[in-house]
């Protein structure tokens, strides 16, 4: 039973009717959802269900074509903006696969990231010593800001920086894209329970999953979950365990979907 | 900057006036063999290989008029001008050199890059005024990075400038050496640097080229290594209209090794041919050559650079890397490696080479943190180069590319 309060609260990332496509084919058929500050939604689906692309849309992506629907963050419409200024308005996408960017230094990449974002000039010391706060509270070694930007990093080395890169931006709503894929038992309980620190108010997550292990650490508000481009299906934290007992194919039937479309060839 | 005086054109009139008031028998023999190599070579032809993508045919050497004296700067502050001297180290003008130490400059003066070599060599041998010849004693270490500028002021003027490095058995030397005029019109500048690396002798060697636009810049920088010494260059390009760069090292000695780096960022319409040798006489000889450029506008530049394993040169490593990265899409790069590896001895040689613009993922990346597209392009550029920097080994170098590279961007955007 959802309380009065936040019936009135406007949320702060608004999708409505989003359709969107890549290289001229179409991934995203009618998506709508609502992410207030503060809460945590997952979206869960099967590999090509357009998990991806929605993160991409979101933040803008080159190549990543809205056709129809909108986009509202904290009240305004972000369509046409370019993905600096999404994220200068609070939005952040931690990647899937994070990007190398040889020689530039994690650190001097976040301090011209955290200029840019805040909008305020900030000395190497004072920025270092911020930088310092959060890689304590997330357990991340000095060394690893040192190094160029996921140059050389592993698999788990390249998601603690995105999630580095989060806690010190502080945006909004932080859409973390497959931030549990490709991670051993270690690395994931690392990442998972460092993106648990910084879920609070102040921080609203779109967390996009093709497991529901990260579940374990992180628990939704509510959970989405998404098929052929569209949400098929919207409850509370119940719904992971029931995913994983029925299988993505078991709620296709479920809900009378039709089977998924095989891929051409 | 020392008084200069001119000579037009580079006839016989020319010719004779230098040579008249020459008192050296040895130059002037040099003088008068090169002129007569100068009028017998052809001019470079497109249809070399060498000069395939540099085309010189109707470039009009009569215009030019030659600069009479030294156009070169060596100042060096007088604690550290003391210090060398008492350690034996000659660090003066070639015209001077000749004078005062015939005996030492003599061996060395176009040695390894002689005047027959083409047809500006020759007119650089016939031509040639000032210059800076550096002798390091065997033993004899030198503390401060010696420095050499050539400078030029006037249109239409032509420069020989012309470096001679020769170091003893185990001596250490840094030497910079830099390249400068404001923009002008119709200026040559036909360089020369010949370095003799001595046996276990380190040598770090640093040209800058930071002519104005208008300069038309044709270099050949060669080294030749004894045994066990080490060679450390970098060649770095901003200026000039058309820059010709060829950075040769001879690996002639066992057990030595030669290290060349090259930076270069091309605007407008500028012109850049970069050729390198890294020739391996010597058994376990090793080179390593990374040449970066950066490309905006309708710039365009060729790297052309050949590995060679002698007969006979054993367990050898060479590796060979050109990278560029094109700004805009008018600007063009080549790249072309050859190996050519004459010992069936095992070898390690390899070579990479790319032509491409700012990867479309890292910029996204970049921008999804909030920094918008031209200060993410000037991110990934300064990252590009910063391999390039990390091996620099001279602080203020490495300081001054770093402000050099981020005005060159500053500029196009």
């Amino acid at each position: 039973m959802a309380s009065t309060m936040e019936e009135v609260r406007v949320a702060t990332l608004v999708i409505r009717g989003l359709r969107a496509e890549v290289e001229g084919k179409e991934i995203l058929r009618g998506i709508d959802l609502e992410v207030p500050q503060g809460e945590v939604h997952a979206i869960m689906g099967p590999n090509g269900s357009g998990k991806s692309t929605l993160a991409n849309v979101i933040m803008g992506r080159p190549g990543y074509v809205r056709t129809a629907g909108e986009i509202r963050f904290r009240g305004q419409d972000i369509t046409g903006l370019k993905p600096d200024q999404r994220a200068q308005l609070g939005l952040f996408l931690a990647f899937q696969y994070p990007t190398e960017i040889p020689g530039v230094s994690v650190v001097n990449f976040l301090r011209s990231a955290y200029k840019a974002v805040k909008g305020e000039q900030i000395s190497a010391l004072a920025f270092r010593k911020r930088l310092k706060e959060k890689m304590t509270l997330l357990g991340i070694e000095d060394a690893m800001v040192a190094r160029y930007v996921n140059q050389g990093f592993s698999g788990g080395e390249k998601k603690k920086n995105e999630v580095l890169q989060l806690a010190v931006l502080e945006p909004e709503i932080a859409i973390l894209d497959e931030t549990d894929s490709g991670l051993d038992i270690d690395s994931l309980k690392a990442v998972a329970t460092g993106i648990q620190q910084l879920v609070g108010p102040q921080l609203g997550v779109l967390l996009i999953t093709h497991y529901q292990r990260i579940l374990n650490y992180i628990t939704p508000d509510r959970i989405h979950v998404m098929m052929d481009g569209k949400i098929v299906l919207s409850a509370g934290p119940e719904l992971a365990g029931e995913l994983e007992r029925k299988g993505y194919e078991g709620l296709r039937k479920e809900l009378g979907l039709a089977p998924e479309p095989a891929e051409p060839a | 900057m020392p008084d200069t005086d001119t000579m037009a054109g580079f006839g016989r009139e020319a010719l004779k006036s230098l040579v008249r008031r020459e008192e050296d028998p040895f130059v002037e023999d040099l003088r008068r063999g090169a002129f007569g190599e100068f009028e017998a070579l052809p001019v470079p032809s497109p249809e070399t290989e060498e000069w395939r993508y540099t085309d010189l045919r109707r470039f009009d050497l009569s215009s030019f008029v030659a600069v009479d004296g030294d156009t070169v700067s060596r100042e060096l502050d007088p604690e550290a001008r003391a210090e060398i001297d008492r350690q034996g180290v000659v660090f003066e003008g070639i015209d001077e050199a000749l004078r005062t130490h015939p005996e030492l400059i003599r061996p060395h003066l176009h040695r390894n890059v002689p005047t027959a070599r083409s047809r500006f060599t020759a007119l650089h041998g016939a031509f040639r005024t000032g210059g800076t010849f550096v002798h390091v004693p065997d033993g004899v270490r030198v503390e401060v990075p010696l420095q050499a500028i050539t400078s030029v002021e006037r249109d239409g003027t032509a420069v020989f400038p012309h470096t001679i490095i020769v170091t003893g058995r185990d001596a250490e030397l840094t030497f910079v050496e830099r390249y400068r005029s404001p923009a002008l019109e119709g200026v040559l500048s036909d360089a020369i640097v010949e370095i003799d690396a001595g046996r276990g002798s380190r040598v770090r060697y640093v040209a800058v080229q930071e002519w104005g636009a208008g300069v038309t810049h044709l270099a050949v920088q060669r080294a030749t290594l004894a045994q066990d010494a080490e060679l450390r260059s970098l060649g770095v390009a901003f200026g000039a209209s058309l820059s010709r760069s060829e950075v040769e090292s001879v690996l002639q000695g066992d057990g030595s090794s030669s290290e060349m780096l090259g930076v270069y960022f091309a605007n407008g319409d500028q012109h850049f041919d970069h050729r390198s040798i890294q020739d391996h006489i010597g058994s376990l000889t090793s080179s390593d050559l990374l040449y970066k450029g950066a490309l905006r506008d309708r710039s365009r530049t060729i790297y052309s650079g050949t590995v060679i394993i002698r007969q006979g040169a054993h367990k050898c490593n060479a590796y060979q890397t050109n990278r560029n990265v094109l700004l805009s899409e008018e600007a063009r790069a080549d790249s072309i490696p050859n190996l050519e590896i004459l010992s069936n001895d095992p070898v390690r040689c390899g070579h990479a080479a790319s032509v491409g613009p700012v990867d479309d993922d890292a910029l996204f990346y970049i921008q999804s943190r909030g920094i918008p597209d031209a200060e993410a392009e000037r991110l990934v550029v300064m990252g590009f180069f910063q391999e390039v920097l990390d091996r620099v080994s001279i602080p203020e170098v490495r300081g001054e590319l770093e402000r050099a590279i981020a005005r060159e961007l500053e500029r196009g955007s």
